[in-house]
């Protein structure tokens, strides 16, 4: 998915997604949310989450670094937290073509409820999202569900913990912390 | 004896503060408990002790304005050492003296619960967890949370604190929490103290300004964190000791 850079509105670290899609969805941004996990900046980088939205109501959810987009592309962007958050305004038409790609699409709640854990941000944003939106769900899965398929892929979780061990540890250093 | 938990989740919204002085409420039944709010950047204790007039608090103590015994409130039948809301107070505090504090109230109390900052972000929010014996992680039932209370997981192993439990809260669904929980078990390192329903009472107590236990001692939600309080043992600890190890932490003073 290439985007043209867009206008900057925002740019902070965030550990709690709720607040920039809250204010995305009140400001009815059109354009994208770039999110950088912070153990990107940290580590050695391994891609960012894109995610666009019309009128404040998210259209379609990307991960360079997995290539996965929709659903899949939330939950790699769900596990690394807390993230860089840029949010980019951008003209309506640069986006229409952009949001022709099917395999990118998430419903309008879904971002809210995988990145957030905010299922009331989530019905907000269904309850706004235009009419033949409203209704749009992921196949089959509901949060929890998410959550057990999320705990039963042991290597995400393996990963993800060897990232956080390393980090501790190279914090440790650069804060004075002993390391056991 | 004493023992030092720190009360902690990667994330906001879990109701870690809520949680802690539930647990720090229920344990006093049993042991002399001082809960501490050690997340100085954004303070919620003393909303949810009714403590918002107090003169001095954590941030006084912090800055070296205060003995720390001048921020100890006897409430609820535990002791309380609040945090202030200002934002000069904050400026002020050293974070470092936290290990101070902790020290010398280690001295005169059984369990110390610190209410820790939702957040790794930086060296002092990291603190309490490095400071603690063992943490209690406070988790919702989604990916960022247990993503999250992993990532705190391993930032207190990898600093010698273990894991003394994970706690379920503001939970919905009552049948899928308890394959969640089954499965989170595999991950975290400390045992599944309870599942705490989502409530209304939680949001009650809180505009009441009172713990939960106070407000609604026999709610749904209050009865889960006695079960937690007793599935949570305190491992004694000589006093004197802890209050030594704390003050020769190599943490420096310059945070």
């Amino acid at each position: 998915m290439k985007l043209p850079p867009g206008q900057l509105r925002r740019r902070r670290v965030v550990t709690d997604l709720s607040t920039p899609l809250a204010n995305a969805l009140e400001a009815e941004l059109t354009g994208y949310m770039r999110l950088e996990s912070q153990d990107a900046l940290l580590l050695d980088g391994d891609g960012v989450g894109v995610l666009t939205f019309e009128d404040g109501i998210p259209v379609l959810a990307y991960h360079t670094g997995t290539d996965n987009g929709g659903a899949a592309a939330l939950a790699d962007i769900a596990v690394a937290g807390p993230h860089r958050m840029e949010l980019y305004e951008l003209d309506r038409h640069v986006l229409t073509e952009v949001h022709e790609e099917a395999d990118l699409r998430v419903p309008p709640g879904l971002p809210a409820e995988r990145l957030a854990g905010n299922s009331r941000l989530g019905e907000r944003t269904r309850e706004r999202a235009p009419g033949d939106r409203r209704h749009e769900r992921s196949e089959g899965a509901n949060e929890l569900d998410a959550v057990e398929a999320f705990l039963d892929d042991e290597e995400t979780i393996e990963t993800l913990r060897e990232r956080a061990s390393e980090e501790a540890t190279l914090r440790a250093d650069e804060w004075g912390f002993e390391v056991e | 004896m004493v023992e030092v938990f720190a009360v902690a989740s990667g994330k906001g919204g879990t109701g870690k503060t809520t949680s802690t002085l539930a647990l720090g409420m229920a344990l006093a039944a049993e042991y002399d408990v001082t809960v501490i709010d050690a997340d100085t950047g954004m303070a919620n204790i003393l909303f949810h002790a009714g403590l918002s007039d107090v003169e001095t608090t954590l941030h006084e103590v912090l800055a070296g304005n205060a003995p720390v015994e001048e921020a100890v409130y006897r409430r609820f039948g535990m002791d309380v050492v609040p945090c202030g809301t200002s934002l000069g107070g904050f400026r002020e505090a050293e974070p470092g003296r936290l290990r101070d504090v902790v020290a010398t109230l280690a001295e005169r109390t059984d369990v110390i619960l610190l209410d820790s900052p939702a957040t790794l972000g930086s060296r002092s929010a990291v603190l309490p967890i490095v400071l603690a014996d063992r943490i209690v992680v406070v988790l919702q039932p989604t990916i960022p949370s247990l993503s999250d209370g992993l990532k705190v997981q391993e930032y207190a192993t990898t600093y010698g604190t273990d894991v003394a439990g994970i706690l379920f809260n503001r939970v919905t669904d009552d049948e899928a929490i308890d394959r969640i929980a089954t499965k989170a078990q595999r991950y975290f390192e400390g045992e599944t103290l309870a599942v705490v329903p989502e409530s209304e009472t939680v949001r009650a107590a809180r505009r009441a300004s009172e713990p939960l236990l106070a407000h609604a001692p026999d709610s749904p939600p209050a009865e889960s964190y006695w079960e937690a309080a007793s599935a949570l043992t305190v491992r004694p600890g000589e006093s004197a000791a802890v209050a030594d190890r704390f003050r020769s932490a190599v943490i420096p003073d310059d945070s």
